[in-house]
C-alpha cells in the first residue's frame, strides 16, 4: 500500500445503537482528509446507511455479530470499505426505488448514490461482502467499471 | 433520542431530540402511530431537536403519513433544521409533508392545510 494512504480500520458490533459511532469517525476522518463540514455529514450519513442495510439485511437483523469499516484516505479521495460474514449480496438486485413511489422504505440505496462517487461489491471477497464506497475531493466521474446503489433499503 | 408526547387541546405533539436512525426511529415509530390512532385529530413532530435523520427515519415518517391517511389525521412537521430539510428534500418528500418553521405556525395552519393531499 502506498505510503501517501492513511488508513484506519475499526471491527464494531452489529448493535444498531453503535451507528453514531461510525459516523463521528467517518466525519471526523473526512473533515480532515479536506471535506467541508456539509461534505462529511453527507459521507457519515452515506456509511451508516451502507452499515445500517449489512445490519439489517446482510446479518439479518443479528445484533451479536461484528462488521469492518476501513477508511483509507489518498491525497485525492477517501475509499470507505465495508467487510461482513454473511451471506453473498446479489449486486444486481439492488436497485433504489423511484422516488415518485411514496412508502416507506428503499431510501437508504438513494442516499448513498447522492453522497458517494463509486461504490463496488468485490465479488472475490471469500466469506462474506466487501463493498467499497469512493468519494473525491474534487469532482470527477467515476469509473464506468464501478457502479452506484449498493445496499437494500 | 429522546421521544416526549404532550397533549395540547385537539392536538398532539411529539417532541423529537438527538439522532434518528436505525436505532432509535422504532422508538418514534410507536409514539407516531400510537398518536396517529388516539383520540386527537392533528398530530405534530417537532423536529427542531434532530440533528440526523436517515432513510430509517424518514421511512417512520412516511408510514405516520400513511396512518394519518387512513385514521383522517392531520399530520405536519415543524422546526427542521438545515439537515434534516435538506434529507426531505432530496428524497422529494418536502412537498409530500406538511412542514411550517415553528410551532405557532403549526397550530395556526395546520387545520387549514389540505390533508393528505401528499400521497396518491
Amino acid at each position: 500500500m502506498s505510503s501517501s494512504v492513511r488508513t484506519l480500520r475499526i471491527e464494531i458490533s452489529s448493535e444498531p445503537r453503535l451507528l453514531h459511532v461510525l459516523r463521528g469517525v467517518v466525519k471526523y476522518r473526512a473533515k480532515q482528509a479536506g471535506f467541508s463540514d456539509s461534505d462529511a455529514d453527507c459521507l457519515a450519513m452515506a456509511i451508516s446507511e451502507a452499515a445500517s442495510n449489512v445490519i439489517r439485511h446482510t446479518l439479518g437483523n443479528r445484533h451479536d455479530d461484528r462488521f469492518a469499516l476501513e477508511v483509507n484516505t489518498y491525497p485525492d479521495r477517501m475509499e470507505f470499505i465495508l467487510e461482513d460474514t454473511g451471506p453473498k449480496v446479489q449486486p444486481e438486485s439492488i436497485r433504489p426505488r423511484a422516488l415518485e413511489d411514496v412508502r416507506p422504505g428503499g431510501l437508504g440505496t438513494y442516499f448513498i448514490k447522492c453522497f458517494v462517487d463509486a461504490s463496488s461489491y468485490d465479488e472475490s471477497f471469500p466469506n462474506g461482502n466487501r463493498l467499497k464506497l469512493v468519494k473525491y475531493l474534487s469532482p470527477k466521474v467515476a469509473d464506468r467499471h464501478e457502479s452506484a446503489g449498493p445496499d437494500h433499503g | 433520542m429522546k421521544v416526549l408526547v404532550r397533549i395540547t387541546d385537539n392536538n398532539t405533539i411529539i417532541d423529537c431530540t438527538g439522532d434518528v436512525d436505525l436505532y432509535s426511529s422504532p422508538q418514534l415509530r410507536e409514539k407516531l402511530l400510537e398518536s396517529m390512532r388516539g383520540a386527537n385529530s392533528r398530530v405534530l413532530v417537532n423536529m427542531s431537536g434532530v440533528s440526523y435523520i436517515d432513510s430509517s427515519g424518514i421511512a417512520t415518517l412516511v408510514e405516520g403519513l400513511q396512518l394519518s391517511q387512513k385514521t383522517r389525521t392531520r399530520f405536519g412537521l415543524f422546526g427542521l433544521r438545515s439537515n434534516a430539510r435538506s434529507v426531505l428534500e432530496l428524497a422529494r418528500l418536502n412537498k409530500v409533508f406538511a412542514i411550517f418553521d415553528n410551532e405557532q405556525e403549526a397550530l395556526e395552519k395546520i387545520s387549514s392545510t389540505e390533508p393528505f393531499s401528499g400521497l396518491a
